[in-house]
């Protein structure tokens, strides 16, 4: 069996998609009814991760978008499945196969497209699979789609993070020596206020001086946040991280008391796993994927992003709870092994 | 839902509580609470709570009011619903409360206990409450954000008095009479007594959205915890993350949340049904929401029969649509005036509406229901009153020089002369829109004494400028919460609560709903008027056209056909149906 995976970023790319996009590939090509999986990326950017066997991955696609199109004119076909791994890549996809499987994340897929071909292409597609159910169903309220759906979730290597303790280059850097640490991590940009760092930064007041907000990650927002803290008299609680290298990230979830992202515009959350993974306590929206990624309220609380009360008194219980760092019982519902099965399951579907 | 009353003899100076007060003032709630009925006297006399029940969610005695924690310390009388109530008790549970029963009003006891005053930000519902705290000598008083459930007050500097009607108060025998010359002009001006007023000097109500103590030094702390003005504000910062999500898809979303809560219930939830989008749209939501179409009920009157009024013919149709147990109920007009009666000795104050919401009521409770959703709401969230369109246009148009003494100059109609008066801010043309008398008719209503002292102290520009405090941005936000904060709390809601309620009948509104409020602030804002029409398409099968492009119109009833109204000036001659009212209410 041969497959195609068109998609925007995977090996050699940052982010929550493109490591997604690795997952799945690998997954793919560990099924036992897959000879190839051939991948066309858009984009490459960094370091190549080793590449799974049974995975050719055609770099020069990268180049452009001529680039990407003379590809995909001379791939050697045919293909069992072809996978168009972002939405905008649907009309590409349907160059190749009638009815590709379409891959939905979160955003990208809540509204209406830009492009009226798309909107079309969408309803004939050979099947919808989304990362959340959340996605799942604001997709089909717009699209009309109707066809076969399925739920794939992100998973997490819980091996990558783990239970550390606290380093103290970081506790030094970001002066959180006695404090307790809260913390949102993701990209500090206007377009994704949606975060809901603002929500928590308005709580700050309301708690004990002792407890700290670290906002890791950077962006085109940082500025007027550290303008909000210094207006609130909470600048000196609020650590911001800015960019930070791929291989701290784990140390800095360990930095936490608590993670808190009262969101509204998170396909599944990722970031929840990974604090999980880290035995950090989270709280999450539930007004978004986040839910999804706390399955329901079971590995951690829900709150509606809109309501401060709510947020604040998610936090002092959880705060006042001081279980300590443990990695939750149910989070190996996200495993890899599991991420694994459930795409075989799809591809099984689809042959 | 239910009946309560408390008494608080604080003041040094103050006579025991009386058992014959409280007693007198929960036995006139009854109809609220006909299942069950308590009262609860302090040792020392200085405390009691009576309490109607009328049995929705656990309907065991351990429901029953006033009721204690487990503690036997804290206790309470509660009426109205707590739709979030099982996720609070989670979190209590978590945080080692026990419980007695699987009550809301329990869940109520052991919030206060670990949350205080701030609890009223987590309850999801409609709420009016008073909790005895024996330890600190104290009461905490509470009412829902938006006035869904009344409470009122009476509070002469040694005694404290509540109860959920100002008819049940005055039964208490302790409270005089004495008309409120405010409350009275309030009535003249909107047709409904504005809040805080009522119409008698002695009693107010406690505001939408408020919480207080009661101890030993009288009312204090008191605290306004939401105001829609606020929300809209908030949603202005919020407005992005409205435009991630397809319009309807987030109407549908959000208002079937706000449906899964309301529909929360030990006994069976029916539906008001007319031909209008909001009650339609909210019946096929809530087929989705649970896979069975509610029991629905419309009205029908042969007065109205082939004209535009008649909302049975599309709602009977709709009902077949969605395989709805569907009633279509005749009133007529030898029932109105029979029931004319007893429809003004339910009338909690005087109002010029009702009447249409005591008879679906009646309609309702005939079929044995307990519990009915409805629309009401729908057209101060999603801006469909003509207002929406007319204040903006009142309020640019009287800005412009001259414009305004032109105005008066060339008029006839007399609010059209005074435009110039109040046309110019925002508060005085809502008073232009909405009033069904202006100022200059009071004196002759109500004497000239009466009407210039009620007017001074009703000071109904400041109060209705008060409702868009602060300012939410915007012609559509600043409607919003005018219709939100005074139409809607004054007139609809308190009508009705007063006609169902007489027919023990719990009347919930998913569309007032604060959560809904904040959630769906950010995209009401941007998309205004149109989120009417995303509402008619939000459900699975979107609202057919013949339903959702109907010209609208008021759920009324042939009131100037049943009493013979003289004609008033006014198309549905509701100037002489306020005289009829303001003469037969007591």
């Amino acid at each position: 069996m041969r497959i195609l995976h068109l998609g925007t970023d995977s090996f050699g790319g940052y982010g929550g998609i493109a490591l997604y996009n690795r997952e799945l590939i690998a997954a793919m090509a560990s099924h036992p009814a897959v000879d190839e999986v051939v991948v066309v990326p858009r984009i490459v950017v960094g370091a190549m991760e080793p590449l799974p066997k049974n995975v050719t991955f055609i770099r020069s696609a990268a180049r452009g978008r001529l680039a990407y199109l003379n590809v995909l004119r001379g791939l050697p076909r045919p293909f069992d499945l072809v996978i168009c791994a972002h939405v905008n890549l649907l009309p590409l996809a349907r160059m190749i196969t009638k009815y590709p499987l379409l891959m939905i994340y979160g955003i990208e897929a809540w509204k209406r497209l830009r492009d009226p071909l798309s909107n079309r292409l969408v309803r004939s597609v050979g099947a919808v699979v989304s990362i959340s159910d959340i996605t799942l169903r604001r997709f089909l309220g717009w699209s009309g789609y109707t066809g076969s759906t399925h739920l794939l979730p992100n998973s997490i290597r819980a091996e990558w993070y783990g239970i550390r303790p606290r380093n103290r280059e970081l506790m030094a850097r970001y002066r959180l020596e006695g404090k307790r640490v809260l913390m949102t991590l993701g990209r500090v940009v206007a377009a994704e206020r949606y975060k809901g760092f603002d929500e928590v930064l308005d709580i700050l007041p309301a708690l004990d001086d002792d407890v700290s907000y670290v906002i890791a990650g950077g962006g085109n927002d940082v500025h007027r946040l550290q303008r909000r803290a210094a207006a609130l008299g909470v600048a000196d609680r609020v650590a911001f991280t800015g960019l930070f290298p791929e291989q701290e990230k784990a140390d800095l979830y360990n930095l936490a008391d608590l993670y808190v992202m009262p969101s509204r515009g998170e396909g599944f959350g990722f970031v929840f796993l990974e604090a999980m993974a880290c035995g950090v306590p989270v709280i999450a929206s539930c007004l978004d994927g986040g839910r999804e990624a706390v399955r329901q309220g079971a590995l951690g609380p829900l709150v509606d992003p809109t309501s401060t009360a709510e947020i604040r008194c998610a936090i002092t219980d959880a705060l006042a709870a001081g279980g300590g760092k443990r990695i939750p019982e149910g989070l190996e519902f996200f495993s890899f092994e599991n991420f694994e099965r459930r795409t075989h399951a799809i591809i099984d579907s689809q042959i | 839902m239910c009946g309560i009353a408390a008494l608080f003899a604080y003041g040094t100076r103050a006579p025991r509580v009386d058992d014959g007060e409280i007693e007198a003032i929960t036995e006139r709630m009854r109809p609220r609470g006909p299942d069950a009925g308590g009262i609860w006297n302090s040792p020392d006399a200085r405390v009691a709570l009576g309490a109607r029940r009328l049995a929705i969610i656990d309907l065991t005695d351990e429901g029953t009011q006033p009721m204690t924690d487990v503690d036997g310390d804290l206790r309470i009388v509660f009426n109205g619903e707590i739709y979030n109530h099982r996720d609070l008790r989670a979190r209590l549970q978590r945080l080692g409360a026990r419980f007695h029963s699987a009550t809301d009003t329990e869940v109520l006891l052991q919030l206060y206990r670990h949350d205080g005053p701030s609890m009223v930000e987590l309850l999801r519902g409609m709420f009016a409450f008073a909790i005895w705290d024996p330890r600190l000598r104290r009461m905490f008083v509470a009412r829902d954000p938006y006035g869904i459930k009344p409470l009122y007050i009476s509070d002469d500097g040694q005694t404290f008095r509540a109860a959920s009607t100002v008819k049940a108060l005055l039964a208490g025998g302790r409270i005089a009479r004495t008309h409120d010359p405010a409350g009275v002009a309030g009535f003249w001006l909107m047709g409904s007594v504005p809040e805080p007023h009522t119409i008698f000097q002695a009693i107010r109500s406690v505001g939408a959205g408020t919480s207080f103590f009661v101890d030993e030094r009288g009312i204090h702390n008191t605290r306004r915890y939401f105001t829609i003005a606020d929300t809209l504000v908030r949603g202005v910062r919020d407005e992005p993350a409205a435009n991630l999500v397809d319009p309807h898809v987030l109407v549908r979303e959000l208002v079937t949340d706000s449906l899964r809560h309301h529909l929360i219930s030990d006994v069976p939830v029916g539906a008001f049904l007319s031909s209008g989008i909001d009650s339609s749209a909210l019946v096929a939501l809530a087929t989705e929401a649970t896979n069975q179409p509610p029991p629905t009920v419309t009205l029908r009157f042969e007065e109205f029969r082939g004209r535009n009024f008649d909302e049975a013919p599309l709602a009977d149709r709709f009902a077949r649509l969605i395989g709805s147990d569907h009633v279509s109920r005749l009133v007529t007009r030898d029932e109105f005036l029979t029931d004319l009666p007893k429809l003004f000795d339910a009338m909690d104050q005087p109002s010029i509406d009702g009447s249409n919401t005591w008879f679906v009521s009646k309609a309702a409770a005939e079929r044995g229901l307990k519990v009915a959703i409805s629309g009401l709401g729908g057209d101060e969230l999603f801006g469909s009153y003509p207002s929406f369109r007319d204040l903006p246009r009142i309020v640019n148009a009287m800005r412009v020089p001259l414009a305004a003494s032109a105005a008066s100059h060339i008029a006839r109609n007399p609010k059209a002369k005074a435009l110039a008066l109040y046309g110019r801010s925002w508060a005085g043309a809502y008073l232009l829109k909405r009033a069904l008398f202006l100022p200059d008719d009071l004196p002759s209503l109500m004497g000239a004494d009466a009407a210039e002292e009620g007017l001074k102290r009703l000071s109904m520009i400041a109060h209705i400028a008060a409702a868009i405090q602060p300012d939410p941005g915007s012609a559509f936000g600043r409607v919003a919460a005018l219709e939100a904060s005074l139409y809607m709390r004054n007139q609809l809601l308190r009508d009705t609560d007063w006609a169902s309620m007489a027919h023990s009948l719990e009347v919930r509104t998913p569309l007032v709903d604060a959560t809904l409020l904040r959630q769906i602030a950010p995209l009401l804002l941007v998309e205004q008027q149109r989120c009417k029409q995303h509402f008619a398409n939000s459900p699975r099968e979107p609202l057919p056209e013949w339903l959702s492009a109907r010209r609208k119109t008021g759920f009324t009833v042939p009131l100037a056909e049943w009493m013979h109204l003289p004609a008033d000036g006014t198309s549905t001659r509701m100037r002489s149906w306020a005289r009829v009212v303001m003469d037969r209410w007591s």
